[in-house]
């Protein structure tokens, strides 16, 4: 869940719970304070009511009169009684012969005596207004809910995403980071404090990885470089040794080793200089290349030597013109062919085939599948063949990386197939 | 024959100059940038092997100082800088071949001759070895007037061996000159064996004498 979302979902998560509290606690509290209200009105009412009755008192007929006042008036109630009576209020529902429908009152019991006589008194009020007032309270509450809530929902997102601009840049630019290819991190002052110091930290780390690999490139190829000349000068030495007439069988089996020893180390060298110098983009000129031709001039080549090996190389070449430099595209053709010719076993058969933008170089090997990140990390042998540099895949990767080739591996009846897709 | 020797790593320096010597050439020696352009200026060679990397200066300065005096000296750069940037460069001002360090002096040995012997004998390279005569620009080669059948394989070995006639070449080096990079993809022995008895045997059916000797398993030597 991305980090707007969670403090999105955390206040989005109060705010209804604040409204499902306070709609209920405030209809209720309207509704008290109404009750209240309607009820300290009614007492009035029977108050003042009572008052003209004692003004009444002298008639005679006065309880015939009130039952009459009790027959016409329909809000005022006063009946005999004959026990004591605690004066209560009451909400309830009643039928209006009226308007047909029911209607909420309130309702005020009291005993009271009129002339020395028991009456019971009951006074009540429509509720009907009062509820259309708790009503208009709450439809106004719930609209200044929902808008307070969108506008914190709103204000909060707006907020965050200014918020967190800054680390959400850092985070784009760190994704995009290629430890090879960038130098250093670009740094904006964001004006809050922990994010220039993310953005300081960040980059100051950025700059001292790159320094160490660049470091370390420069390394390999100043250390393969200085290795040639100690390697010619080995080599010229051997030679000078194989030329003394007073060689025996078994110096010139020890020259014969050596010699192999120092093209091993020749070799090795040359490899790692060629990583290097992919790695340092020493490969930029680009050229429109047919890859079937380049492929059956490869194979023509090999095919001369393979010859003893008894290996067959079959291919199905469509055209395929790439535009890249010329000499990275060679090394992985001839790496990739090398690598299969090497772990080929004799008299097999090698399939070379360009479909789409994919060559496909396969052979039959050893019956179990391998694993293409370990094949492809550098030093990493198979074969007890010293002429194997374990550079060849690794080589071929790096050349693939820096061009978006995609390298795959597959194995697929008892074949072993390489694959590289090619962007056209 | 006169070669100019321009390198500053003693060592290496001593083994060149011994396989020169040992082919017959006339040897010099420069072992810093001064002391290579004097040499080159004063004198004439018949090829330069000019080390780019040396001590008091880039190689490819005395090279635009030999070439800007119209010099027809033929020039081996040799390099440790193996970078296809460098090769270029050298040979568009002018150097005629180039050599990446480590290299096998037989390697050395052919180039040199073949420099000498294209800048020496134009049009009429012809090399000549007792009975066998060989045409390097029509790629044929003759034992007195019977022309041999070789492939390009037999035919790139025997001026190989010839380039280096009387000095023992390792099996190592052949395979190098033959097959470059692929070198190590085949069992380099059993395809140079193959390639020498072939060549051997066309050779000796054609009525030459048996030049080709093997030193024990370490290579051959082509020797009267």
């Amino acid at each position: 869940m991305r980090l707007l979302q969670v403090s999105l979902r955390g206040s989005l998560l109060f705010s209804l719970m604040m409204i499902l509290v306070s709609i209920p606690v405030s209809f209720f509290t309207i509704r008290a304070l109404l009750n209240k209200e309607v009820d300290e009105s009614i007492a009035a009412q029977a108050d003042q009511f009572m008052q003209h009755i004692q003004s009444f008192e002298y008639l005679d007929d006065l309880e015939t009169d009130l039952q009459v006042l009790d027959k016409l008036s329909s809000n005022i109630h006063i009946t005999p009684s004959n026990g004591e009576i605690h004066t209560n209020y009451r909400t309830l529902t009643l039928y209006d012969s009226l308007d047909h429908e029911e209607k909420p009152y309130r309702r005020f019991e009291s005993g009271v005596v009129i002339k020395g006589k028991p009456y019971k008194l009951v006074v009540r009020m429509s509720l009907l207004e009062t509820n259309d007032l708790v009503k208009a309270i709450g439809l106004v509450q719930l609209a200044v809910s929902v808008i307070l809530v969108a506008g914190l929902l709103f204000w909060n997102r707006f907020l965050s995403r200014r918020l967190w601009k800054p680390f959400y840049r850092t985070l784009e630019q760190l994704k995009a980071y290629e430890l090879d290819k960038n130098e250093a991190l670009p740094t904006e002052e964001s004006g809050i404090t922990e994010f220039n110091d993310l953005n300081k930290t960040v980059s100051h780390l950025a700059a001292r990885n790159h320094e160490v690999f660049a470091q370390q490139k420069e390394f390999i190829e100043n250390a393969s470089h200085e290795l040639q000349t100690p390697i010619a000068i080995f080599q010229s030495k051997l030679d000078m040794l194989m030329q003394s007439p007073s060689m025996t069988k078994d110096d010139a089996d020890t020259i014969m080793e050596l010699e192999s020893t120092a093209q091993r180390m020749a070799k090795l060298n040359k490899n790692l200089l060629l990583l290097s110098r992919i790695d340092n983009e020493q490969f930029l000129s680009k050229e429109d290349i047919e890859l079937s031709d380049l492929i059956e001039n490869q194979i023509r080549i090999l095919g001369s030597l393979a010859g003893p090996t008894q290996i067959s190389i079959t291919t199905r070449l469509e055209k395929l013109r790439i535009i890249t430099n010329r000499t990275l595209l060679e090394v992985l053709v001839t790496n990739l062919l090398h690598n299969t010719v090497r772990h080929s076993p004799k008299g097999s058969e090698i399939i070379v085939e360009i479909t789409g933008n994919r060559l496909t170089v396969s052979n039959s090997g050893s019956g179990q599948a391998l694993d293409l990140e370990k094949m492809t990390r550098r030093f990493q042998k198979k074969s007890e063949d010293h002429n194997s540099m374990g550079l060849g895949l690794a080589i071929v990767k790096k050349i693939c990386d820096n061009n978006n080739y995609l390298l795959a591996y597959t194995f697929k009846g008892g074949r072993h197939v390489f694959t590289v897709s090619f962007v056209v | 024959m006169k070669v100019l020797v321009i390198e500053d790593e003693k060592d290496l320096l001593q083994g060149i100059l011994s396989a020169l010597r040992q082919e017959g050439y006339v040897c010099e020696v420069a072992q810093s940038a001064s002391e290579a352009s004097e040499k080159a200026g004063l004198y004439d060679y018949d090829c330069i092997l000019l080390d780019v990397n040396l001590p008091d200066g880039n190689g490819l300065k005395i090279l635009r100082e030999i070439k800007a005096k119209g010099k027809t000296d033929g020039i081996i750069i040799i390099t440790a800088r193996n970078s296809p940037d460098d090769k270029v460069a050298g040979l568009n001002l002018g150097a005629d071949d180039y050599l990446a360090k480590p290299f096998y002096m037989p390697e050395l040995i052919a180039r040199v001759s073949a420099i000498i012997r294209r800048k020496r004998f134009e049009g009429n390279n012809l090399v000549t070895f007792h009975e066998i005569t060989i045409d390097l620009p029509g790629k044929q080669a003759r034992v007195n007037d019977t022309p041999l059948e070789l492939t390009p394989m037999e035919f790139s070995l025997l001026v190989f061996l010839l380039a280096n006639k009387n000095r023992v070449v390792s099996k190592n080096a052949i395979a190098e000159h033959l097959s470059g990079d692929d070198a190590d993809l085949m069992d380099k022995y059993d395809f140079i064996y193959t390639h020498v008895k072939n060549l051997k045997k066309k050779l000796t059916e054609a009525g030459s004498k048996d030049y080709v000797k093997s030193v024990y398993g370490l290579g051959y030597k082509f020797m009267a």
